[in-house]
């Protein structure tokens, strides 16, 4: 059994685009589910007040200009993980997932005010996390609730960008937080309770780690997930999985109104297209336009191909081979069929025909497929469990037209611009409510 | 000059002459996409095509044919589409065969290695001082033919001079960890020659009758018939030689088709532009592998008659 170490109490052990298999070997999992429990200790003693805290300052020094990891934040197209890490976005987050009460995680709390009967949130133990190698930061978003639910975390990454998240660890355990007395927490509070490791997939650890956790965290795509839910575990393990899904966007006619109105949302369903360098589960790649406004579609897609533009020339672009050979290939049968705006090379690229339905598949890239619809409710009907995020740029059918898709299974209907931000709830549920048991007294 | 990418073959019918005209379409094998590449030929496509192929296999083996030992059974045509389409595959290199044999033999719905009359027929050709050519997909030659013997642990002798030609990308033996350098050795343990000479061929169904077998090594030449462009994948602008990107090759042989300059999802770099070891001269390069990490383009996609449905375009023929 092999356990490559990348980042453990003693700091990283990788750089951010080094080889996993050069790290310090493990070969007893065990071996180190007992470190992290030492470090589970002082994180339980420790109010999630402080907690949230040294996220929170963490996020302030990441958005200082010229900071360095902010700038590679931004570089993977995850500039909102500072942002997120706020204490004005965990405090209700973790507040949410807690019954309203985040205090339930640091003791007993009365059920409802002024009730006898008490409960509070234990963790769970162990989370074990699978992290996907397309969008590996993302991960830190399970990481970090699973340290605010004062868990153990073991993060097992993909061997794609394997050297990322421990950067960020590492950049984590250097924050301070100095409590409203003066006195100072470290970020080491928070990250010698994770340990990132990798291991191949066809090498036993995997059995290894799935027996061991309390709660399997597993991000990615179909192939991938599947094989971890089917590895053994044991009984009451929860698991917790970020699958394969596909967004999009739904304008109604009324947002084709006059020219302004439709670049602005153009804007934003570019700067939703652009963030995660799309490869979100929540990145739209379909954009459904209802017909019968000032505007046509086909004329909102030329709109959208400027401001793709526009939004792309601010992220450098991160295309792989295939994808760009996929965008190419979309490119010559637009050409032909269709209408194709795009960039010189493949930093960007909108497609659009009439005769063109459903939901497109996603081609990744900055790629952007403009569907036309005669009526937004038509796009119901395409929904599924494997749809997430539907950003929605309507006015009074907003919520009405929410109802119907949430009811065929999509998960999130922000307002476009808004479709990459992590929130709760998220694929269906409050993520840090599955990593506690809930006990009362 | 603009470029296509190879894979718009998949998704749209494109045709450059009309449909009287067309004599043939070809329907390559579809190992990743699942849909296959359509492609029409006309009687000048064609013809270029058998043309070019025969002169390029007169370079690689000299114009005076050889025997060929096909690394597949006979008579399988028309009974199983695959195995059928397989044999089919081999048929325009059998132009420079002087006579054809089979290896395989075809029991119970599996292909088997007749150790003892491979052996037969090696020590036959021997006596006849006539340097032959095994040939096959590069699978079957590992799976069926040098498994097998190396499990009985006998070396077969081939005469002076022979060459073992294989194609059909390294996919499935990729998930056997079985490597070029490994397929070489295991050939060389099984076959004994006194010089070994076991190439690996090239190309795909969208340019036909261009082949490219490389050197022993891995480096392949572009003939005159063709040249060859690396391309970076994100700006699409050429790169400098050494640099891995996108292979695109252009070449005039397409009339009916828009095939003259197509780029591939196969990644690879040039080696050098100039004349080696008293060789030819012309682009030298290397395939490294399928975009992302997949397969090098496969199954042997490389020759007129190689395709998995070939319709015959009667009126056009009569």
């Amino acid at each position: 059994m092999k356990i490559f170490v990348l980042f453990d109490g003693r700091g990283r052990h990788i750089e951010p685009d080094g080889d996993p298999e050069s790290c310090p070997l493990e070969t007893s999992p065990d071996r180190l589910v007992n470190e992290l429990k030492a470090g589970q200790e002082r994180l339980r003693s420790t109010p999630v007040d402080d907690l949230i805290g040294l996220c929170d300052a963490a996020g302030r020094a990441w958005t200082q200009p010229g900071d360095e990891v902010g700038r590679m934040m931004g570089g993977l197209a995850i500039g909102f993980l500072p942002l997120w890490l706020r204490r004005g976005s965990l405090e209700p987050l973790v507040a949410q997932a807690l019954r309203g009460e985040a205090g339930a995680i640091d003791g007993f709390v009365p059920q409802m005010p002024g009730a006898h009967r008490q409960h509070r949130a234990q963790p769970r133990g162990v989370l074990v996390h699978w992290l996907a190698g397309n969008v590996p930061l993302l991960g830190m978003i399970s990481v970090i609730q699973g340290l605010l639910t004062k868990n153990a975390n073991l993060v097992k990454v993909s061997r794609q960008n394997a050297g990322v998240l421990p950067c960020f660890l590492a950049a984590l355990a250097h924050v301070r937080y100095r409590r409203p007395d003066g006195s100072e927490v470290a970020g080491t509070l928070l990250t010698d309770a994770v340990r990132a490791i990798y291991t191949d997939r066809e090498d036993s650890a995997g059995t290894a780690l799935s027996a061991l956790a309390d709660v399997r965290v597993a991000w990615g795509g179909r192939e991938a997930v599947e094989s971890i839910m089917n590895l053994p575990r044991r009984f009451g393990t929860e698991d917790i999985v970020f699958g394969p899904k596909t967004s999009f966007v739904v304008v109604g006619a009324e947002k084709m109104a006059g020219q302004a109105e439709a670049r602005k949302t153009a804007a934003l369903v570019a700067r939703d297209a652009v963030a995660l360098g799309q490869r979100g589960c929540n990145s739209p790649h379909t954009i459904f336009v209802e017909r019968g406004g000032a505007l046509t579609p086909e004329a909102f897609a030329g709109l959208l191909g400027e401001e793709l533009g526009r939004a792309a020339r601010q992220v450098p672009p991160d295309v792989a081979p295939q994808e760009a050979f996929q965008i190419l290939t979309r490119r010559a049968e637009y050409d032909m069929r269709g209408q194709a705006w795009y960039s010189d090379g493949v930093r960007w690229s909108v497609f659009y025909s009439d005769e063109d339905r459903g939901l497109a598949t996603p081609c990744y890239g900055r790629t952007l497929f403009v569907r036309p619809v005669d009526d937004v409710f038509e796009v119901a009907a395409l929904c599924s469990i494997n749809t997430q995020t539907a950003g929605l740029a309507l006015d009074e059918r907003r919520l009405k037209l929410a109802e119907a898709l949430t009811a065929r299974g999509v998960e999130r209907c922000p307002e476009i611009g808004q479709m990459s931000l992590y929130e709760a709830p998220w694929d269906g549920m409050y993520p840090m409510d599955r990593m506690v048991r809930w006990v009362s007294a | 000059m603009p470029f296509l990418p190879v894979s718009i073959f998949k998704r749209v019918a494109l045709e450059s002459v009309s449909e009287r005209d067309v004599v043939r379409v070809l329907k390559s094998s579809a190992t990743s996409s699942q849909t296959p590449s359509r492609v029409v030929l006309d009687r000048i496509t064609r013809d270029r095509q058998m043309r070019t192929l025969a002169v390029l296999m007169s370079a690689l083996m000299g114009s005076t044919r050889r025997p060929f030992v096909v690394l597949d059974a006979a008579g399988a045509q028309g009974a199983d589409m695959e195995l059928s389409a397989r044999v089919a595959g081999l048929r325009g290199y059998l132009m420079m065969a002087s006579e054809t044999h089979y290896a395989l033999e075809a029991r119970d719905g599996r292909l088997e290695l007749n150790v003892d009359k491979l052996e037969d027929l090696l020590s036959r050709l021997q006596a006849r001082q006539l340097p032959l050519c095994l040939i096959g997909y590069t699978y079957m030659l590992y799976q069926y033919v040098v498994v097998p013997l190396a499990r009985t642990g006998r070396r077969l002798q081939l005469p002076a001079g022979s060459m073992v030609l294989h194609f059909g990308g390294w996919k499935r033996l990729e998930r056997q960890a079985v490597d070029r350098v490994r397929l070489d050795a295991e050939v060389e343990k099984v076959f004994d020659m006194d010089q070994p000479c076991v190439r690996d061929v090239y190309g795909f169904t969208e340019q036909l009758g261009i082949i490219y077998p490389d050197d022993g090594h891995g480096v392949r030449l572009a003939p005159v018939y063709s040249e060859v462009i690396v391309r970076d994948p994100v700006t699409l602008e050429p790169l400098p030689d050494g640099a891995p990107g996108l292979l695109e090759f252009i070449t005039p042989l397409p009339h009916s088709y828009p095939g003259i300059a197509l780029l591939l999802d196969d990644i690879g770099r040039i080696v050098s532009r100039d004349r080696e070891h008293g060789g030819r001269y012309g682009t030298r390069f290397e395939v490294l592998g399928r975009a992302r990490g997949t397969e090098i383009r496969g199954c042997g996609d490389t020759l007129p008659e190689q395709i998995y449905q070939v319709r015959e375009m009667a009126r056009a023929e009569a």
